[in-house]
């Protein structure tokens, strides 16, 4: 029985991949979410609003207090800029480009003042974070989280639309 | 790059809709120019007075009821089975798949019908988490990158699989490296 079914389940398996098609593209929109870390040797705290980077805060840094100071998400498509205040005077600019093959580009601008601290163009995998860390404040320094979450959005008229049951 | 020029400049220098040498030389210019430097001031009080009041606005507005709202809507929505197919070779990158053996093929094909059926497959994003980066690789390509600073060091750190850039933005440091 097994052994009948197992080559039509295979064609069935190679065939529903072929007949998927490619998706037509309407629109990808990143979610970028900031979180700026004060890291100081000024106490032991652990911020437990970090347990989702405890691991590279410890094996990356040699401080032995990380406070969050800022947190943020917002929404833009792909080409689109969002702004994030950064304690201290900076404002964070992240621009995705593009959102491809599971990776997300994007230029990363950190502003102090009037000086671009940093001005990067990075490609992300999508959902990874980087790190960009240094600026002085207050008893430490800042260690900034950059995460982006690309989406992207099937064009409603591509293949079967989604069908919404009336409320 | 004179006065005039950088007038012109500022509100897009302050939105950030330079190009980086544009950037840098408005910087540069407002850094040494106090009249320049004041005017940019005077743009940053604008635009602080509109966020106030817009966040003061925002603020009087009862939004409690609008997620509790699009949770009940998400909760009507159906997604054909074709969608959910396509979303889930997406996930896993099926395509792959393609050339293994038949009987590979055939639990792959038990595997998707069994996933499909048990309706594990949503077309709904999970609330993303601020920086959740244990589970991935979060090394990052750097295209380019520069920088004001005094200097900026790259790492690539494997244990983790995390980049971080490291700025020294002043000479406090003292050539500490990274990190200091």
């Amino acid at each position: 029985m097994t052994r009948a079914w197992a080559p039509l389940l295979a064609m069935l398996s190679v065939a529903s991949g072929a007949a998927i098609p490619s998706p037509s593209y309407a629109a990808d929109s990143v979610e970028v979410h900031i979180g700026a870390v004060l890291a100081s040797n000024s106490g032991q705290e652990f911020d437990p609003r970090l347990v989702a980077i405890h691991r590279q805060l410890r094996t990356l840094f040699p401080y032995s207090s990380y406070r969050l100071v800022k947190e943020d998400q917002k929404v833009v498509a792909a080409g689109g800029k969002l702004g994030f205040e950064i304690p201290g005077g900076r404002y964070l600019l992240v621009m995705p480009k593009a959102l491809k093959n599971e990776r997300v580009s994007m230029r990363v601008m950190l502003i102090q003042g009037t000086r671009p601290v940093v001005d990067t163009v990075i490609t992300l995998r999508n959902r990874a974070t980087l790190l960009v860390g240094g600026p002085r404040h207050k008893e430490g320094v800042l260690i900034i989280s950059i995460g982006a979450v690309g989406t992207t959005t099937a064009a409603a008229t591509a293949d079967e639309p989604l069908n919404v049951a009336p409320q | 790059m004179t006065c005039r020029d950088v007038s012109g400049l500022l509100p897009l220098f302050f939105d950030g809709e330079l190009e980086a040498r544009q950037m840098r030389a408005v910087a540069l210019h407002s850094s040494r120019c106090a009249e320049c430097e004041g005017e940019l001031r005077q743009i940053e009080r604008v635009q602080d007075i509109v966020a106030a009041t817009l966040s003061a606005r925002v603020d009087e507005l009862d939004l409690s009821q609008v997620w509790p709202a699009v949770k009940r809507r998400i909760g009507t929505i159906r997604v054909p089975w074709t969608q959910r197919l396509r979303l889930w070779s997406e996930e896993r990158d099926v395509t792959r798949w393609i050339g293994i053996p038949a009987l590979s093929a055939a639990a792959a094909t038990a595997a998707v019908v069994f996933v499909l059926s048990s309706g594990s497959v949503t077309s709904v994003t999970e609330a993303p988490q601020i920086a959740e980066a244990s589970p991935i690789d979060n090394t990052a390509i750097i295209d380019s990158l520069d920088s004001s600073a005094e200097n900026v060091a790259v790492l690539n750190e494997p244990e983790t699989n995390t980049t971080v850039l490291w700025v020294n933005d002043d000479s406090d440091y003292g050539g500490e490296g990274f990190p200091p």
